[in-house]
């Protein structure tokens, strides 16, 4: 258990009779940053609530740096940092007093968390404008400013709720930019997002959610498992005879072609492929490339969001 | 509290009203008797206090209604900023990043409480002191001693003011869970005016005698109410409440 920030086993919301997440067992290593996907209502927000000790489970267990979530919910809240998905920062505050009062309501002393609040304004490049409030920032900025009220206590975990969600790419980028640099310092991070590319870009594992849990896993190891494992083929003088033979190779499932290229869906890439190339061969074709083709985490998304529906 | 105080609205609670109370009050109404004709004792009002002269009376008896209506300060104060403290914070979807802090919800409400409280009681009480010079200077040469402070202002002050912001604040927070707009939270919250708007007709009608036994009363049932709105209150601000119940 020490070696996780985060287990849930068999962790269950019901509202009104109807199941938010269902028995989600799921284990975040300290250091991690684990994404939460799944399609709207699909309960990301409700576990990242009940981690944070903000509703209670109706059943399961969770613990959150060793402390069980509904039995030590004042140790927890110590140790965790929540950007939710609207900021609610106080507008008519300035951004430094969002920062300090923040920081006092987690029993950080006036003096330390003037410093605090110094010095993550001066990290996020807002220093300069610490005096004004935050209903004049942009939508960017403000997600910085909550972003850094989220840091301010030094927490051992985060929890980031659409960290980009209804910013321009500009302000995106920037968020995720703090994200990596906070990956960087080995910080613990659940991060829900809609955003399939970003959830590649910056998560260590990746967690799909369509109230219970679908698939867990690396980003690569997931799109290994789940994904369409297709490769194109660019071949010179390709005939009727060798498309035919093609598709009587063990382990190729489709062929089909796309402009000038084949694609071929095979069960194992590793053992199929040479069989491929040296039917073409035989048969008097040119293999020009063949080429492993991933259709990445959306694919899988897709794909496991699909079949849960149906 | 300090949001709250940056919009306007709250600050003309804050500052007008008070200010109305100590002043335009004592005014317009001892300032117009003072000048006049002694009254006759046929035509003293009913809350006029018995055994004084007549003029004597009427002054007295006004002063002490008047005293009463400070009640109205703690129960309008404190609405306003409750309205802006809850509500607002609903609204602006600003209590999600409060509830995950390690304050207890005990602590989280009693923290807004304060908030509402204290600020209700400061400015009462500052515009009682106004309303006390404004009135002793007026009635000294009629009385040729100072009427104010007296037993009845002492306990209003110092008891009921603190219980009908009690109520009012209580009553804030029960709304808040079912009301999405500031100024209808503000509307509604005015309700908690009704107890002592009832308590103060009664006695400006002579239907109540504004003694011990009716002030005794009075303070049971502001008592009772205050806390019994409080712990309601208190059930209703929890976070799994606040998050999936107030709408």
């Amino acid at each position: 258990m020490k070696d996780y920030s985060i287990e849930t086993f068999g962790l269950t919301k019901i509202f009104n009779g109807l199941p938010a997440v269902e028995d989600l067992t799921l284990k975040v290593r300290k250091g991690e940053v684990v994404g939460l996907l799944g399609p709207n209502g699909a309960g990301k927000t409700t576990t990242v609530r009940m981690l944070c000790c903000l509703l209670k489970p109706t059943s399961g267990k969770a613990f959150v740096v060793g402390h069980e979530v509904g039995k030590d919910s004042l140790e927890i809240r110590e140790r965790i940092g929540l950007l939710p998905e609207v900021p609610g920062l106080y507008g008519e505050l300035s951004a430094l007093r969002n920062l300090e009062f923040h920081a006092r309501l987690h029993g950080m002393p006036k003096e330390k968390a003037r410093k605090r609040a110094e010095e993550l304004l001066r990290i996020f490049g807002l220093w300069k404008r610490r005096e004004d409030p935050v209903a004049t920032f942009s939508k960017g900025m403000q997600q910085k400013i909550a972003l850094a009220r989220a840091m301010i206590h030094e927490p051992e975990v985060l929890f980031l709720d659409e960290p980009t969600s209804a910013l321009d790419p500009e302000a995106a980028r920037m968020v995720r930019d703090l994200i990596l640099e906070l990956r960087k310092e080995k910080r613990t991070i659940l991060l829900c997002t809609h955003n399939l590319h970003e959830a590649e870009e910056l998560c260590d594992g990746v967690a799909i959610l369509n109230h219970r849990m679908l698939a867990f896993g690396p980003p690569r190891e997931l799109e290994r498992t789940f994904g369409k494992k297709e490769v194109e083929i660019q071949v010179e003088g390709m005939s009727r005879r060798m498309v035919e033979a093609l598709r009587k190779i063990e382990g190729v499932r489709s062929l089909r072609k796309e402009g000038n290229r084949w694609l071929v869906e095979v069960e194992n890439p590793e053992k199929t492929n040479p069989e491929i190339v040296e039917v073409l061969v035989k048969m008097g074709g040119r293999v020009k490339y063949v080429k492993p083709i991933s259709g990445g985490l959306e694919e899988v998304y897709l794909k496991l969001v699909r079949s849960d529906e149906v | 509290m300090e949001s709250a105080r940056k919009h306007k609205y709250v600050l003309y609670g804050f500052i007008g009203i008070p200010l109305i109370f100590a002043l335009l009050v004592p005014l317009t109404t001892l300032y117009p008797v003072l000048r006049g004709e002694t009254p006759s004792e046929n035509e003293l009002p009913p809350f006029a206090p018995p055994g004084m002269e007549p003029k004597q009376a009427l002054v007295a008896g006004l002063v002490d209604t008047t005293i009463l209506m400070f009640m109205f300060l703690p129960s309008f104060i404190p609405s306003v900023i409750a309205s802006y403290t809850f509500v607002g914070e609903k609204v602006n979807r600003q209590l999600e990043p409060l509830l995950a802090t390690p304050l207890t919800d005990l602590e989280l409400l009693l923290g807004k409480v304060l908030g509402a409280f204290l600020p209700s009681l400061f400015v009462t009480w500052g515009s009682f002191l106004l309303f006390v010079l404004v009135v002793d200077l007026l009635t000294f040469p009629l009385f040729g001693h100072l009427l104010l402070p007296n037993p009845l202002s002492t306990v209003v002050l110092l008891v009921y003011c603190p219980l009908v912001s009690l109520l009012s604040i209580s009553w804030s927070v029960l709304i808040s869970s079912r009301v999405s707009d500031v100024r209808a939270s503000m509307q509604l919250g005015g309700v908690a005016i009704l107890p002592v708007l009832a308590f103060y007709f009664l006695c400006m009608g002579g239907i109540l005698p504004l003694g011990k036994l009716a002030l005794a009363g009075f303070g049971v049932l502001l008592a009772s109410a205050a806390s019994g709105l409080f712990l309601l209150g208190k059930r209703t601000f929890r976070r799994e409440e606040i998050l999936t119940r107030w709408k």
